[in-house]
């Protein structure tokens, strides 16, 4: 009788521990601002057994506080041949810590992940959304994955997103003693923690309280700011292949021996055409052009991933007798082809994308990157081809490669070599104007734009569509009130720095209506800035832009002789570090004109500069929509 | 709304024995080749030269019924490439009732680079077949070597378990079709209702009977239609802003399986009438028998309804507990997944396990509910003619009290008693009741979009907006707004992000209330201040009164429309402002007072501004009458914005006074 009370506040400590564990109330004020999920205590651990038999095992618990975090609620999976789910569970606790339900893997979705876009993935995915609808409420999940390779390693991103608020994240890599784990942390504020038993050694990370970042537009990448760990192999099996490298040059070596090696043979037939093709010249970078734009016209981009993670291309001589081919096997084709003509090429792997990401420079991995293209190392003059593009001039990469480390798999093994920058002003946008305003308040007249650089792609969704789609897209393109096309050109000039050019012959009933006797008429019909900068209050990234370009626009009026001038707007000049703006007002007789140039220059800038650049961007919304009024 | 051409088909069938076939495959003819574009479409990018189609109902006992398709595309130019990658949908239910395909034949004919005609067949190594989900796998292949004017040709055969199954035919694509032809053959033991939908007539529709065609074994034979149906120079469909699904448009063939008699001599009756449609939902499984359920609810809600007499009252008690109760799946359906005792106790399910718990719960506290079935606007419009329940996705609830209805869906917690979400207002949807035959019912939104805007500011001398700010907002508006609000753990943070959207604004104060009140409209009351000067030493100031959800540009952006614009719900917006201005200044020049109606009633646009001593009045209203405009109503809705683009540009100006 005696000993009861002693069992019942045991009993009840028990509960109230567990309860209070996953309480919303026991989270710290400081993680809760801002949050619409908190990472309660999650620990991820990879688990070496051999080469070829690992486990991932994962304890998340994690608080959903908002319906903006509902997809930190979500347990997704992903998984193929080679990674299998064993195991997973779970339970969903409310605001107060106390369990609400319980679930298994019978409760999880499975679907295909293949991109609609694709034509053959093996990825599938199996899914599980808690059914909350009040919130906040915390999931606690435990899964296990088996993995029987070791060439692709995962990489700890503790950190998902803005508005996700870290408790406590753990990473940790169990394995042999005597196997050589590489690593390499980024912004990981502490050290590893390494510790060696019975042969068995672990490396552990761990985050802990870091309040939700928010939205920071025109900040770096995140992976220059948020913690990350990656792993990587420096021996490995992947389906009986065992391999080793343990740097870029290596790797490189490896590329070539087990991705590319015998790839690239081609029939007789084909290596015959291709040395009648360039046999009229010497020049090897004319040779290539020709050998370049026949791949161009012969083949066409198709998503196939297929063999070693996806990261083998097709044969040559598949994509030879097929015609299409995705980056892979277009780059491996044409340097085949190349090869063929006698000459060389490398096969690079670099992040793709408008927003720049080098390859890291000193950490080797299958992980990185996700697009290859082809690098000719001419002598002083290296040339770079974007195989999946059946426009793109001849040594043209556009943004989606430009300025950055890119791994070029060479004969001597892997090299970092870096892609050509455009500099603001080769990235030019060019528009000259004539308009003649009628009294009634209609316009017509013509528009030519020239896009040079990055900007060279602006409107190919023009390009070779019949006018009547052509006109579909202008309507959006340039907003003027019934817009009719009366004529257009769009041609490309594909030199060396390639260039296209746009005439518009156009009419626009109702661009401005008298009303009283007045007239109000916008300057700039057709490149007005829209965007709005969110003015936060607190800016923790630095201001980055990620590519400086340059826009000038030089529009003439012709206005009604009836028409007088009663009140036009001053001239508007803005400087700043990271760009300038000018527009300025002519008048003459009644010809009217106006000029704007706006430049944005590349760089990272100091975060305190935020402010300034959300002013500079109010201000040339303001100035853009300076107006002309007309007395009759 | 429902322009929809449906034609019954009647066929004079007569016994002839020449029979319709395909045409031959792989051999395109001279004048194919030579064709550079195709001339009663000069934009197209591609064309389908001939296409062939047929299905028929097989006496195997392992089929049903299969379908062949053979087709020949000319490729003018790449951007008609995508022609050249083909995904056939094939439908199954487990591991051992699904769809196969076969006799995958394809080849391409192309201009090489010195122009010879070559031709590359489809390697069978590159026909790809992914599992999709739990009820499709999809079979994926890409025609090689496709160059500019090159020809491409395919067929493949699909058996299919499914009876009911019959594949309908698209003379419709979004490239033009030059000939296009169907050939139904359907043993006289089976009856399909056969329609065709869309703008276009048949060029050929003929029937003919082949005797004894169909032979199940045992001496049981049988006699077939042989329909054939065909379309020539068939235009491209081309889609447009604004539009519920495109199948409510293509033109296309339909065929529904209406009875069949079956080897014994007994007739089954498949779709044809609402009563025997009744009957079997019903009675079903996943239906009827979830929504008579009523005692599961009974102990439940006695607590939450146990002292509330008011019909009306007790229906709200109802709904507000099960929209708050599920977290839907995100999964459309007709029929329960989990059924609806399970999906209660998980707090989850489809729409039907979340609707008919929801009518069954109705049902419960002696409600008069029912449910509705419903296809939802991304699913096209409903065949009325001859029903068939396949055609549904979607099922909601509806309770009728005093001699009024209201329809209600609780798969979405935020929305109000008697609002469905805009994706269920499609037309009609059948009623389906316990107690009485089903009938068609109208899906319309209940509330219009509704936004109110006050602003009560006052210029100050330093070029400071300073007042009051009000928002109302109501019906879908309502919606929208609390889901963003949701989105946001605390109202301060809600704030925030506002001002981050709106930058030069600072709100000082404010007040929402009816975030959780979904009967009731959402208000906002902000006191705020508006950098909209740095200073006043100007001569002139002018100043747009549009402050919010002003119209830069005209939505409405082609010169002509085929189609309707369908909005989904009649909106409303208003502005009012009152703006104190310095008495060193006076008004110059404001906006015009504007009155602008569509025809039939169709909407308005007023716009209103005078002047006192130091102040300015503003109102201004926008009122879309209706959900769906139809085409010949295109113009004046494209005129009307136009105008409303024209007025939101004038700003008030102000002058200094000498």
């Amino acid at each position: 009788m005696r000993f009861l009370p002693i069992f019942v506040v045991l009993f009840w400590s028990l509960l109230s521990s567990a309860q209070e564990r996953y309480a919303v109330s026991v989270i710290p004020k400081s993680l809760i601002n801002r949050a619409s999920a908190v990472v309660r205590d999650l620990d991820y651990e990879v688990i070496m057994n051999k080469p070829d038999d690992l486990a991932y095992k994962v304890r998340s618990a994690v608080t959903v506080m908002n319906s903006a975090g509902d997809d930190e609620g979500e347990v997704v999976i992903f998984y193929d041949k080679l990674f299998q789910v064993k195991s997973v569970k779970g339970i969903i606790y409310n605001e107060f810590g106390l369990p609400v339900s319980k679930f298994t893997e019978k409760d999880f979705k499975d679907v295909s992940a293949v991109s609609n876009v694709s034509l053959y993935e093996d990825d599938r995915v199996k899914y599980f959304r808690p059914a909350m609808t009040t919130y906040p409420y915390t999931i606690v999940y435990e899964s296990e994955i088996r993995s029987r390779q070791s060439l692709f390693l995962p990489t700890w991103r503790p950190v998902p997103s803005e508005g996700v608020a870290i408790e406590k994240s753990t990473f940790r890599f169990t394995g042999p003693a005597d196997y050589k784990l590489r690593y390499r942390e980024y912004n990981y504020p502490g050290k590893v923690e390494e510790n060696t038993e019975k042969n068995i050694k672990t490396y552990k990370w761990q985050l802990s309280d870091i309040p939700a970042a928010r939205l920071e537009p025109y900040s770096p990448d995140p992976d220059r700011y948020r913690t990350r760990v990656r792993l990587a192999p420096e021996t490995f099996a992947y389906r009986g292949i065992t391999g080793k490298f343990s740097n870029w040059t290596e790797f490189g070596t490896w590329v070539n021996e087990n991705l590319l090696k015998g790839r690239d043979v081609l029939s007789p037939l084909t290596k015959q055409y291709i040395s009648e093709l360039v046999k009229d010249t010497n020049d090897p970078k004319a040779k290539a052009k020709m050998i370049y734009e026949y791949m161009q016209n012969k083949c066409r981009y198709i998503s196939v991933q297929i063999g070693i993670g996806g990261h083998q291309p097709y044969p040559a001589i598949d994509v030879d007798r097929l015609g299409y081919g995705d980056c892979k096997g277009l780059v491996n084709y044409t340097k085949a082809l190349l090869k063929a003509a006698g000459i060389e090429s490398y096969y690079c792997i670099v992040n793709s994308g408008a927003f720049k990401k080098d390859v890291s420079p000193d950490f080797a991995s299958l992980n990185d990157g996700d697009h290859i293209i082809l690098c000719l190392p001419f002598k002083n003059d290296t040339t770079w081809l974007e195989c999946t593009s059946k426009h793109y001039p001849f040594g043209f990469l556009g943004d989606f490669t430009d300025d950055r480390l890119v791994l070029a798999c060479t004969p001597e093994g892997g090299k970092l070599l870096k892609t050509p920058k455009f500099a603001a002003l080769e990235n030019r946008q060019t528009r000259k104007a004539s308009f003649k305003l009628a009294e009634g308040g209609d316009l017509s007249g013509k528009i030519q734009t020239r896009f040079e650089g990055t900007q060279y792609d602006n409107h190919d969704m023009l390009e070779g569509e019949p006018f009547k789609e052509q006109v579909k897209e202008l309507v959006k393109l340039y907003p003027l009130p019934n817009l009719e096309i009366e004529a257009f050109e769009f041609k490309k000039e594909k030199g060396l720095k390639p260039v296209t050019i746009e005439n518009i012959d156009f009419q626009s009933r109702a661009y401005a209506a008298l009303s009283g006797g007045i007239m109000y008429i916008s300057l700039n019909p057709v490149n007005k800035e829209k965007r709005v900068m969110p003015d936060l209050r607190i800016r923790n990234n630095p201001l980055f832009i990620n590519r400086g370009y340059i826009d000038e626009d030089e529009y003439t009026f012709e206005l009604p002789a009836k028409a007088k001038i009663e009140y036009r707007s001053g001239n508007t000049t803005l400087e700043k570090p990271f760009g300038k703006y000018t527009a300025t007002v002519n008048v003459k007789d009644n010809i009217v004109t106006y000029r704007r140039v706006l430049q944005m220059n590349e760089g990272t800038y100091p975060k305190e500069q935020y402010a300034e650049f959300v002013k500079f961007y109010q201000d040339i919304v303001q100035a853009d929509n300076d107006r002309l009024i007309l007395k009759f | 709304m429902n322009k929809l051409i449906y034609a019954i088909l009647l066929l004079s069938v007569t016994s002839v024995t020449a029979q319709e076939t395909d045409f031959p495959f792989g051999k395109p003819t001279q004048a194919e080749f030579e064709l550079k574009r195709y001339d009663k479409d000069t934009t197209a990018n591609a064309v389908v030269l001939r296409e062939f189609g047929t299905a028929y109902v097989s006496t195997n006992v392992d089929i049903s019924v299969v379908f062949e398709h053979h087709v020949r595309i000319k490729i003018f130019n790449e951007k008609g490439f995508k022609n050249g990658t083909v995904s056939i949908v094939l439908h199954k239910n487990d591991a051992n009732v699904f769809e196969r395909v076969s006799d995958i034949e394809a080849v391409t004919y192309y201009p090489d680079e010195q122009d010879l005609m070559r031709s590359a067949a489809l390697d069978p190594k590159q026909v790809f077949k992914e599992n999709r989900s739990k009820y499709a796998d999809i079979t994926k292949f890409t025609m090689p070597n496709l160059r500019n004017g090159c020809i491409i040709e395919y067929k493949y055969r699909i058996e299919s378990p499914f009876l009911r199954h019959f594949r309908n035919w698209e003379f419709q694509s979004d490239i033009p079709k030059i000939y296009s032809e169907y050939l139904a053959r359907i043993p006289a033991v089976f009856s399909y209702n056969v329609s065709l939908r869309g703008p276009y007539k048949l060029t050929k529709n003929t029937g003919t009977v082949e005797r004894e065609c169909y032979n199940a074994g045992g001496g049981f034979k049988a006699d077939c239609s042989a329909l054939t149906y065909a379309m020539a120079d068939v235009p491209a469909f081309i889609e447009e802003d604004n539009m519920t699904a495109s199948s409510n448009f293509l033109s296309a063939m339909f065929f529904e399986l209406a009875e069949y008699v079956d080897s014994r001599g007994v007739k089954h009756k498949v779709t044809q009438e609402w009563n025997a449609i009744d009957r079997d939902l019903r009675s079903s499984e996943e239906f009827g028998s979830q929504m008579k359920k009523k005692d599961y609810f009974k102990e439940k809600l006695a607590p939450l309804t146990g002292n509330i007499t008011d019909p009306l009252q007790k229906a709200r008690a109802i709904y507000d507990h099960i929209r708050n109760w599920y977290r839907w799946d995100n999964i459309y359906g007709i029929y329960t997944e989990y059924g609806i005792k399970k999906a209660y106790e998980s707090h989850t399910g489809n729409v039907a396990d979340i609707n008919l718990s929801l009518t069954a719960a109705l049902l419960s506290a002696g409600l008069d509910a029912e449910a509705v079935l419903l296809s939802t606007r991304s699913n096209g419009l409903i065949n009325k003619l001859f029903p068939v329940t396949s055609d549904f996705n979607y099922v909601i609830s509806k309770v009728n009290i005093s001699g009024q209805s209201y329809l209600l869906d609780a798969t979405e917690p935020l929305m109000p008693f008697g609002l469905i979400p805009i994706r269920c207002i499609n037309d009609q949807g059948r009623v389906m009741s316990l107690n009485k035959p089903s009938y068609w019912a109208d899906l319309k939104a209940s509330q219009k979009e509704s936004k109110t805007y006050t602003f009560d500011l006052t210029l100050e001398e330093n070029g400071l907006l300073t007042g009051k700010m009000s928002f109302i907002s109501s019906g879908y508006a309502a919606y929208s707004k609390r889901q963003s609000m949701k989105k946001s753990t605390s109202t301060d943070e809600y704030i925030e992000k506002l001002e981050e959207r709106w930058p030069k604004l600072k709100i000082l104060k404010s007040r929402i209330d009816n975030v959780d009140s979904l009967d009731k409209p959402v208000t906002e009351v902000y006191d705020i201040e508006i950098r909209a000067f740095d200073n006043l030493n100007k001569d002139r100031i002018f100043l747009n009164p549009f402050l919010m959800d002003r119209v830069n540009e005209n939505p409405f952006k082609l010169a002509e429309r085929s189609y309707p614009v369908d909005l989904g719900s009649a909106s409303d917006t208003r502005v009012v402002l009152h703006l104190q201005f310095p008495a060193k200044y006076e008004l110059q020049s404001k906006p015009e007072t504007i009155a602008l109606a569509l025809p039939n009633k169709g909407g308005k646009f007023i716009m209103q501004a005078n002047q006192e001593e130091n102040s300015f009045n503003f109102y201004q209203l926008t009122q879309l009458e209706k959900a769906i405009y139809q085409p010949d109503e295109y113009l004046y809705l494209k005129e009307l914005f136009n105008k409303i683009v024209l007025v939101h540009k004038t700003d008030i100006v102000l002058k200094k006074k000498i």
